[in-house]
C-alpha cells in the first residue's frame, strides 16, 4: 500500500478489499450452513452481528454530522474515513432480510397464540405487527442511505472544486439530519432489540443503543487510522495529536455509555417493579451473570481507569489495544441484548462458532464496502478549507 | 507536510470573536471601568428594588418557620408543591455557567471567554436560590443540619438510599467546585483591578483577593493547569447534579416520574434553561454597559444554536415518554400522560410544549438567531416554559392511583411570594456582582484577540 502525499490518493491499494470480500463470503457461506443446523440460533447470531455492524455505521453517521455541525477543524483528516464507513448501509439493508424471515424465532410478539392470551401484547399490535415492522425498517434504511449519500456526495463534490457553499450545505444537511437520525435510531433500537422482550420497555433504550454505537464508531476510526499508520499511510497526517483527541472521545464516550447504562439499571433496580426488573433478572442468572459483570468491568470500569490517563491516549500501542478491546465489548453488549430471549438458551450464555461466522460474514462485506469507497479517492478531503488547520493540529 | 498545489483551498474566514478593533488596553479599560466607576443612581434603584423583593423572600420564610408548611397550597396527593418545582427550576438554571466554563473549555470553544464570567456567577446565585427551597421545606428548619451525616450521640443518620440525601451531596459539591472554578478564573482579573486601584482600602482588599498574582510565566503555567483540572472535575458534575435531581422523581414508582430517560432528559433541560437565563441576563448587561463588541451577535447566535439543540433534546424526551407510556401497555402510565395533555393541568402542559419545543424552532432561521429582540423574547418564554415543565412533572401527583384522593393544587399567596422573592435574591446578588467584579474575563478575552497569536502580523 502506498500513498501519494501530493494528492492523498493511494497509488497502490494493497489487497485489503479482496481479503475482506473473501472473508465475508466465506463467513456468510459458513453462516448459511449454520442455518440448516439450528435456524433459531442462527437468527439470534445474525441479529447480534447485524446490530453490531449497523451500530458502527450509525455511529459514523453521527460522527460525520457532528463534525459538520460543530465546524471542528482537528477531525478533518479523519472525516473521509468516517464518511466511508457509511458505504455499508445499502448492504446492511440486504442483511436485514434474514431478520424478516426470522421474525417468528426472534420476536415473541409475532406469535398469534401469544397475542391471544396476552391483552398487553394485543394492545401493542398497532405498533408491533409484522407489516409495520418491515415498513419501519424500510423507512430507517431509506433515511440512513439518503443522508449518507447526500453527505458523501457533497464531500466528493468538494474534491472537485473550492466551493465554500458545500461546507454550508453539509452543515445544514447535518442539522436536520441529526433530528431524523435521532428518531430513526431510537425506533430502530426499540423495534429490533427492545421488542425482543415485548412486555419490557425503557424510554432510554434508544439512547443506550446510540451511545454504544458512537463509542464503537470512534474506536473503529481510531483502529483504522492506526492500521493505516502501520503501512506508512497518512502517518504524517494523522499525528499523535489526533490520536490524543480520539482518545479523549473514546474516554468521554465510555463514560457516556456507562452513564446511560447505569441510569437505566439504577432506576429499574430501585423501583423494583417486576415487569421491568425481569429484563435484568434474566441477565443475572446462570452464566449470564458473568456476562453482565464483564459488561460492567470490561466495558466500563477497567477501560475508564486505563483511558483516563493522558499517557494512554498518546501511546499508540495501548490506545490500539483499548479500541480493539472496546469493539469486542460492544459485540458482547449486543450479544447480551439479543441472546437471553433465545428459546434454546436454558438460562445460560453459550458461545457457538456461528456467532463468530456471522460477525465475520457481515463484517467482511462491511469492511469491503468501506475500503472500496475509502481507497478509491483521496483519503482526506483535500480541498476542505479546514484541512491545513487539521494537519497542523496541536493540543494545548 | 505542507499543503501542496493539488490540495489548495480557500481559507475559511471565521467571524471574529471580538469586534471593534480592541487592543489589550481597551479590553482592560472597558471592562474594568464597569466595576470602578462611581455607583450610579440606576444601579442603586435596581438594587433597591431587588433587595426589597429579597426581603419579601425573607419575610415569607419567616412566616413559614413560624407557621409551618401549611401556609403553602400543599394537600395530600400533592405533598411536594412549588418548593420542589422552584428547587429544580433554579438548579437547572445553575447548569449553564459550569457547562460554558468547563465543557466548552474542554471542547476548545474559544467563544465562551466573553460569557463565562457572568454565566458562572449566575450559576452560583441560582444554586443559592435553589438550596433555599428544600431547606425550608423540611418543616423543622432548626434541625436542618440533620440532612448532613454528622456523627451524633443519638446514632441517627440520614437515609443513604434516599435521593434527597444524594441531592445534598450533589448540589453542595457542585456549588463548592463551581465557586472554586469561578474564583480561580477571577484571580488574574482581580489582580488587574488591584493594579488599577486608586484608594488604599481598595488596593488592600483586591490585593488579598488576588492572592499575590503577578502574571509571571510560572504563575500562568500553574494557573492554566489548575483551570484545566477544575474544568475536568466540573464536567462530570454538570451531568451528575441534575441526574441526581432527576432521581428524586425517577426512583419512585409514581407513573410519569418513574422513567429511565429522566437523568439525561433532566440534564438537557437544565442546560436549556440555564442558557435561556444566561441569554436573558447577557442581553441586558450587554446593552446597559455597551459590551456589544465583546458579547457579539456571533456569541448570541452560537448560544441560540445550543438552545435549539437542547430544546430538541427535551422535545425528544417528551415524545419518547409519551410513546412509551402508550407502548408499555401500562394503564397508569398511559393515563398520566393523557391526563397531562388533556386533564386539569392541560393548560400548563401546553404552555410547556409551546415554550420549550415550539418557540425554540425559530432558531432554525439565521435571521432570528441574530435578532436580539426576538431572541430576548424567546429566552423569556423558555424560562417560563422550563418552570412549567417541572410544574407539570410534579403535578402528576394530583391524580394518583386512588380517584377518591384526587385533588387540585392551587398556590397560596405564600407560594407565590416565596418564588418571586427568590428572584429578588438572585437579582440582588447579580447586581452586586456586576458592581464589584469584572463581568467579562479580561485575561481570557485578551487571549482570543488576534494580537495574542504569536504569529500575529507575520507575512506568510
Amino acid at each position: 500500500m502506498k500513498l501519494d502525499t501530493e494528492t492523498f490518493r493511494l497509488s497502490e491499494r494493497g489487497g485489503f478489499a479482496k481479503k475482506a470480500l473473501i472473508a465475508g463470503v466465506i463467513g456468510l457461506v459458513v453462516t448459511v450452513v449454520a442455518w440448516f443446523l439450528d435456524s433459531a440460533r442462527f437468527y439470534h447470531a445474525w441479529l447480534t452481528a447485524f446490530a453490531f455492524w449497523i451500530s458502527l455505521s450509525l455511529g459514523a453517521l453521527f460522527f460525520t454530522m457532528l463534525h459538520h455541525l460543530t465546524g471542528a477543524q482537528w477531525s478533518t483528516v479523519i472525516r473521509r474515513m468516517s464518511e466511508s464507513f457509511l458505504a455499508p448501509f445499502p448492504y446492511m439493508a440486504i442483511f436485514f432480510v434474514p431478520i424478516i424471515f426470522g421474525m417468528h424465532d426472534l420476536y415473541h410478539w409475532t406469535h398469534e397464540e401469544a397475542i391471544a392470551h396476552n391483552p398487553i401484547l394485543e394492545w401493542k399490535t398497532p405498533y408491533l405487527n409484522q407489516t409495520f415492522f418491515v415498513i419501519r425498517a424500510a423507512i430507517y434504511f431509506a433515511v440512513w442511505i439518503f443522508l449518507s449519500r447526500r453527505l458523501y456526495g457533497f464531500s466528493k463534490a468538494q474534491d472537485e472544486g473550492h466551493s465554500p457553499e458545500l461546507l454550508a450545505k453539509m452543515r445544514s444537511t447535518s442539522a436536520w439530519g441529526m433530528v431524523i437520525f435521532a428518531l430513526t435510531i431510537t425506533f430502530a433500537a426499540f423495534d429490533w432489540l427492545m421488542s425482543m422482550e415485548p412486555m419490557w420497555y425503557s424510554t432510554i433504550f434508544g439512547v443506550y443503543f446510540f451511545s454504544g454505537g458512537l463509542l464503537s464508531a470512534v474506536c473503529l476510526i481510531t483502529l483504522t487510522a492506526l492500521w493505516l499508520r502501520r503501512r506508512q499511510v497518512l502517518d504524517t497526517a494523522i499525528t499523535r495529536e489526533h490520536y490524543h483527541d480520539l482518545g479523549k472521545l473514546v474516554f468521554g464516550f465510555i463514560i457516556f455509555w456507562g452513564y446511560i447504562g447505569f441510569s437505566q439499571y439504577m432506576l429499574i433496580w430501585y423501583a423494583n417493579i417486576p415487569e421491568e426488573t425481569s429484563w435484568y433478572l434474566m441477565r443475572w442468572e446462570g452464566s449470564w451473570k458473568a456476562v453482565s459483570l464483564l459488561m460492567i468491568l470490561g466495558y466500563f470500569s477497567i477501560p475508564f481507569l486505563i483511558t483516563i490517563f493522558r499517557a494512554t491516549k498518546r501511546s499508540l500501542g495501548l490506545l490500539g489495544f483499548m479500541v480493539v478491546w472496546l469493539l469486542l465489548m460492544h459485540w458482547v453488549d449486543m450479544y447480551w441484548l439479543v441472546f437471553p430471549t433465545w428459546s434454546g438458551a436454558d438460562g445460560n450464555a453459550h458461545f457457538h462458532w456461528m456467532d463468530l461466522s456471522a460477525v465475520v460474514g457481515i463484517g467482511g462485506i462491511f469492511l469491503w464496502a468501506f475500503w472500496s469507497r475509502y481507497a478509491a479517492g483521496p483519503l482526506v478531503p483535500v480541498r476542505d478549507p479546514k484541512l491545513p488547520q487539521s494537519l497542523s493540529h496541536v493540543n494545548f | 507536510m505542507s499543503a501542496s498545489s493539488k490540495t489548495e483551498t480557500t481559507p475559511v474566514v471565521e467571524e471574529p470573536l471580538i469586534t471593534g478593533n480592541q487592543t489589550f488596553h481597551t479590553v482592560t479599560d472597558v471592562v474594568s471601568r464597569i466595576a470602578e466607576r462611581k455607583t450610579t443612581v440606576t444601579w442603586l434603584a435596581l438594587v433597591g428594588m431587588s433587595a426589597s423583593l429579597a426581603l419579601v423572600l425573607l419575610g415569607s420564610i419567616g412566616y413559614l418557620v413560624w407557621e409551618g408548611v401549611g401556609i403553602w397550597g400543599l394537600n395530600v396527593p400533592v405533598a411536594w408543591g412549588w418548593a420542589i418545582v422552584n428547587f429544580v427550576f433554579w438548579v437547572g438554571i445553575g447548569h449553564a455557567g459550569t457547562l460554558i466554563s468547563a465543557i466548552l473549555h474542554l471542547f476548545r470553544q474559544r467563544w465562551r471567554t466573553s460569557i463565562n464570567r457572568f454565566a458562572e456567577a449566575m450559576t452560583l446565585f441560582a444554586v443559592i436560590c435553589a438550596l433555599i427551597f428544600p431547606a425550608i421545606h423540611v418543616g423543622r428548619i432548626w434541625v436542618v443540619y440533620w440532612m448532613l451525616p454528622i456523627p451524633n450521640q443519638m446514632e441517627m443518620w440520614p437515609q443513604f438510599r434516599s435521593p434527597l440525601l444524594w441531592d445534598v451531596f450533589a448540589v453542595s459539591v457542585y456549588f463548592t467546585v463551581s465557586l472554586l472554578f469561578w474564583y480561580v478564573g477571577l484571580i488574574p482579573d482581580l489582580a488587574t483591578l488591584r493594579d488599577r486601584a486608586k484608594t488604599k482600602i481598595r488596593k488592600l482588599a483586591l490585593g488579598i483577593l488576588s492572592l499575590g498574582w503577578r502574571g509571571g510565566n510560572r504563575q500562568w503555567i500553574n494557573y492554566e493547569r489548575a483551570y484545566l483540572i477544575l474544568a475536568g472535575l466540573s464536567t462530570p458534575l454538570v451531568l451528575s447534579v441534575h441526574s441526581v435531581v432527576s432521581t428524586d422523581f425517577a426512583v419512585s414508582m409514581v407513573p410519569g416520574w418513574h422513567t429511565t430517560i429522566f437523568p439525561p432528559y433532566f440534564v438537557a433541560g437544565a442546560i436549556f434553561s440555564g442558557f435561556a437565563m444566561v441569554m436573558t441576563l447577557g442581553i441586558i448587561v450587554r446593552k446597559i454597559f455597551h459590551l456589544e463588541d465583546f458579547i457579539t451577535i456571533n456569541h448570541l447566535e452560537k448560544m441560540n444554536k445550543i438552545m435549539l439543540l437542547t430544546g430538541m433534546m427535551v422535545g425528544y424526551a417528551y415524545a419518547c415518554e409519551f410513546f412509551v407510556a402508550w407502548y408499555s401497555g401500562n394503564v397508569y402510565e398511559a393515563f398520566t400522560f393523557v391526563n397531562r395533555a388533556f386533564g386539569p393541568y392541560a393548560w400548563a402542559y401546553w404552555i410547556m410544549v409551546t415554550c420549550n419545543v415550539l418557540i425554540p424552532q425559530i432558531f432554525w432561521f439565521r435571521r432570528f438567531r441574530r435578532h436580539v429582540t426576538i431572541m430576548f423574547i424567546a429566552t423569556i418564554f423558555i424560562n417560563i416554559g422550563m418552570w412549567f415543565e417541572r410544574f407539570v412533572i410534579v403535578m402528576s401527583l394530583a391524580r394518583d392511583f386512588l380517584p377518591s384522593s384526587w385533588d387540585y393544587y392551587s398556590p397560596t399567596i405564600w407560594d407565590i411570594l416565596t418564588f418571586i422573592g427568590s428572584f429578588g435574591l438572585f437579582f440582588t446578588l447579580f447586581l452586586l456582582f456586576i458592581r464589584f467584579v469584572p463581568v467579562i474575563a479580561m485575561a481570557e478575552v485578551k487571549a482570543v484577540l488576534p494580537q495574542a497569536d504569536p504569529h500575529h502580523g507575520e507575512k506568510h
